[in-house]
């Protein structure tokens, strides 16, 4: 089949203009895309590209990773603190599936990533040459879209193409896959980089529809008792300001999802907590209380709902979301309006009445009190013989002002990091949400570090997940940026632990790790850190961390057998909350 | 369970079939039958697609995530009423020395199908309908073995007075549904 691409017909070239090679082709349009940072790993299918890139290196940053999982993460971590797709750049085969959780992990986080791939010669295609998948077959259902380049003309109008499908819209990986021959041959008519400004087929909404927009402000005008759910769709749509002005205008309460935290300060009165299976407690219950929800950039996860037909049924739900897909998917909208936050919030908030439901906001108030009593002060009360997991991040909430980004991994930890820390500027949390990806943290760290070296980048990572990327240490040392990381360790893959405990009647199954000497292995790196096994000396401990201008690794000996709470239980309701 | 008919109108590029299958595959519906062509304005394909599901809310996902993909510029699902439909039926007939010879006159005008092959002891016959007009003739020629029978799948236009590709690409495009 043909294709209707962006590709113009050939021109004819004059003997004296200089052609250039696919290799060189792509330099140029990344440099003309205003990339300034690739994470890669070369191999045999992708040297053309390596030895162009040899030519370029004072226009794009390259770094080298050390495994090409370590690459998706950086800059899936340097897209959410920037913005701007990361790029990855790998070889074919293992390079390429290498990459695959990444993308996955990408797709269902909404996170901007072009990822250019490698590929044997298209002579060699579907012969299972040397180190040759099929890739476009592997991350078509994990990519926003993707496209096999087999020749150098096609080169520039792909890469525009791949980054404005990568940033527009919702955002999402990218993947081009790159033959051999098409990154040697020369193009056959003068390079020329236009950027991609609007696609026939593929053509988001961003601006809402008035008649959306007006029915759901009078839903919203009509509420006893609304209630507004934040997810990440405001950070990507750099909103914040615009939801405080409506939030502060309306009085409406304000709770984030995982990824929606620091999407709204941390310390505004009217802040409720967050959402979630280990969210808060207030407002998890009030989803049950509220007449109007607001759902606000955010796609109504089962790890939000929980039972998704016991969540709030008595609510009438308005539903702001950029991508229409989502739009009745697992909540049915009363009010959808489909558009970019940002517009959406512009346009919405003329059109609400000022209001402060005070005596609504005050119902929250109640189950803060519960919650601090039952969970919160005992999280933090020094009653154990070890550190636990809250102590840590209340600490290092305190001595970073909540101004820190914190970049999480999965599990307990990643719970505590969002529960226990105050966010107060916006992309503070970065995390692997839909797809719990273990080992996200350390290379994402890393790329949000790289994206905004002036920022206080702080890994939060448990023992289990550690020693699934614990390569990329190489990666930060060799860069010498000041990334710190905080090990956690309980010497246990420690949700699954708390499942087995309190869903599988405490039958242990393989989640105790017998852990090597995590400040032996970073010295080994020469990453400088140390073990922090006393409550006493914590504070000295991240001080120590928070101060060394060079990369750092804290491990900080937790409490085996600490739970997470609050927690609504799998395939229940939210109002099933359990403290403890 | 209720038939639904999918036009689905795409950009004419590799691959496209298989983004789009694995949509299906994905929630675990099955394809009754599925054809592609380009349609009357170059580089736009037509897939028309076949599902039965006893959810009309599924298949309304199911149409918002095929519009997802970057290719397709419009989706449509339509219940059996919305659209006109037929399907091409060829049946490979024998027709040895002996045997019962085959009623034409019958298969013609009670049945609206066309011998459209002579072979020395076989008869290839088309047979144009619905799925259901294909059965009963099915029926019908069952006791003059059988020896090939084959369905092109659906084709579908909308019942609606205007041209669907005259949408294309620049009005905004809502779902049938």
């Amino acid at each position: 089949m043909e294709t209707v691409s962006v590709v113009p017909e050939k021109e004819t070239i004059t003997e004296e203009v200089k052609l250039i090679t696919g290799s060189e082709a792509l330099m140029r349009s990344l440099v003309a895309e205003g990339v300034e940072t690739i994470f890669g790993y070369p191999g045999g299918a992708i040297m053309p590209v390596y030895d162009a890139l040899y030519d370029f290196q004072d226009r794009l940053h390259h770094i080298l990773v050390r495994h090409e999982q370590g690459a998706a993460h950086a800059a899936e971590g340097y897209a959410r603190i920037t913005g701007r797709a990361g790029v990855c750049l790998v070889t074919s085969g293992p390079g390429a599936t290498n990459l695959v959780t990444g993308i996955a992990d990408a797709l269902i986080d909404s996170t901007p990533m072009v990822c250019l791939i490698g590929q044997v010669g298209k002579n060699l295609l579907g012969t299972d040459a040397f180190q040759e998948t099929d890739v476009i077959g592997v991350t078509m259902p994990i990519s926003k879209w993707n496209y096999q380049v087999t020749n150098a003309d096609e080169i520039p109008d792909i890469v525009s193409k791949a980054f404005y499908i990568a940033q527009s819209g919702r955002p999402g990986p990218v993947v081009i896959d790159i033959t051999k021959n098409a990154q040697q041959e020369l193009m056959t008519r003068p390079f020329q980089y236009q950027r991609c400004q609007t696609l026939v087929s593929y053509r988001p909404r961003l601006i809402p529809k008035q008649e959306q927009v007006e029915k759901a402000a009078e839903l919203i005008n009509s509420a006893k008792k609304p209630y507004m759910l934040v997810g990440h769709g405001v950070l990507i749509a750099k909103a914040e300001k615009e939801l405080l002005t409506f939030a502060e205008k309306t009085g409406i309460p304000v709770a984030t999802t995982l990824l929606g935290q620091s999407a709204f300060p941390a310390d505004h009165p009217l802040y409720a907590g967050w959402l979630g299976m280990h969210g808060n407690y207030g407002p998890n219950v009030m989803t049950s209380e509220c007449d109007v929800l607001i759902g606000i950039g955010m796609r109504f996860d089962d790890r939000v709902t929980g039972n998704a037909s016991l969540f709030a049924p008595q609510a009438k739900v308005v539903h702001i979301e950029i991508d229409p897909s989502e739009i009745d998917k697992i909540i049915k909208a009363h009010a959808p309006v489909i558009g970019d936050a940002k517009e959406v919030l512009d346009r919405l908030t003329p059109l609400v009445h000022p209001n402060d439901h005070t005596v609504w906001r005050n119902e929250f108030r109640k189950y803060d009190a519960i919650e601090d009593e039952k969970v919160k002060r005992p999280a933090l009360a020094p009653t154990t013989e070890k550190i636990k997991m809250p102590e840590v991040i209340d600490l290092l909430s305190k001595k970073t002002n909540g101004e820190a980004v914190l970049v999480a991994d999965v599990g307990q930890h990643q719970m505590i990091a969002s529960a226990f820390y105050q966010y107060k500027r916006p992309n503070s949390l970065i995390t692997s949400g839909g797809l719990g990806t273990m080992g996200f943290a350390l290379p994402a760290a890393f790329g949000a570090k790289v994206g905004d070296p002036s920022r206080e980048v702080i890994a939060i990572i448990g023992d289990g997940c550690f020693q699934m990327t614990i390569q990329e240490l190489g990666t930060i040392a060799q860069s010498k940026l000041p990334v710190k990381a905080i090990i956690l360790n309980n010497n246990y893959l420690g949700m699954v632990r708390q499942w087995q405990q309190l869903f599988f009647e405490r039958r242990y199954s393989f989640v105790e790790l017998q852990n090597p000497d995590f400040i032996t292995i970073a010295r080994g790196f020469g990453i400088d850190g140390h073990t922090c096994n006393h409550r006493e000396d914590l504070s000295a401990s991240l001080d120590t961390l928070l101060n060394s201008d060079k990369p750092y690794l804290l491990e900080v000996i937790v409490e085996k057998e600490e739970n997470v709470f609050p927690m609504v239980p799998a395939g229940t309701s939210v109002a099933s909350i359990r403290l403890e | 369970m209720t038939t639904y008919t999918i036009c689905i109108f795409t950009e004419n590029t590799i691959g496209l079939l298989n983004r789009i299958t694995i949509i299906f595959t994905r929630r675990r519906i099955n394809i009754e039958s599925l054809t592609v062509s380009e349609t009357e304005r170059k580089g736009v394909s037509r897939f028309t697609i076949v599902i039965k599901h006893e959810s009309r809310e599924t298949v309304e996902k199911l149409v918002r995530q095929i519009r997802k993909i970057v290719e397709v510029l419009a989706v449509f699902g339509y219940l059996n009423e919305d659209v006109v439909y037929n399907e091409i039926a060829l049946f490979k007939i024998e027709t040895p020395l002996g045997a019962k010879p085959l009623d034409i006159e019958t298969i013609n005008n009670q049945y609206k199908a066309w011998v459209v092959y002579w072979g020395l002891d076989y008869v290839v016959i088309e047979k144009t309908g619905t799925e259901e007009e294909i059965f009963t003739f099915f029926e019908y020629i069952k006791p003059h073995s059988i020896l090939e029978f084959v369905r092109s799948g659906r084709v579908a236009v909308g019942k609606t007075e205007k041209g669907l590709v005259e949408y294309l690409p620049e009005t905004e495009w809502e779902y049938y549904l």
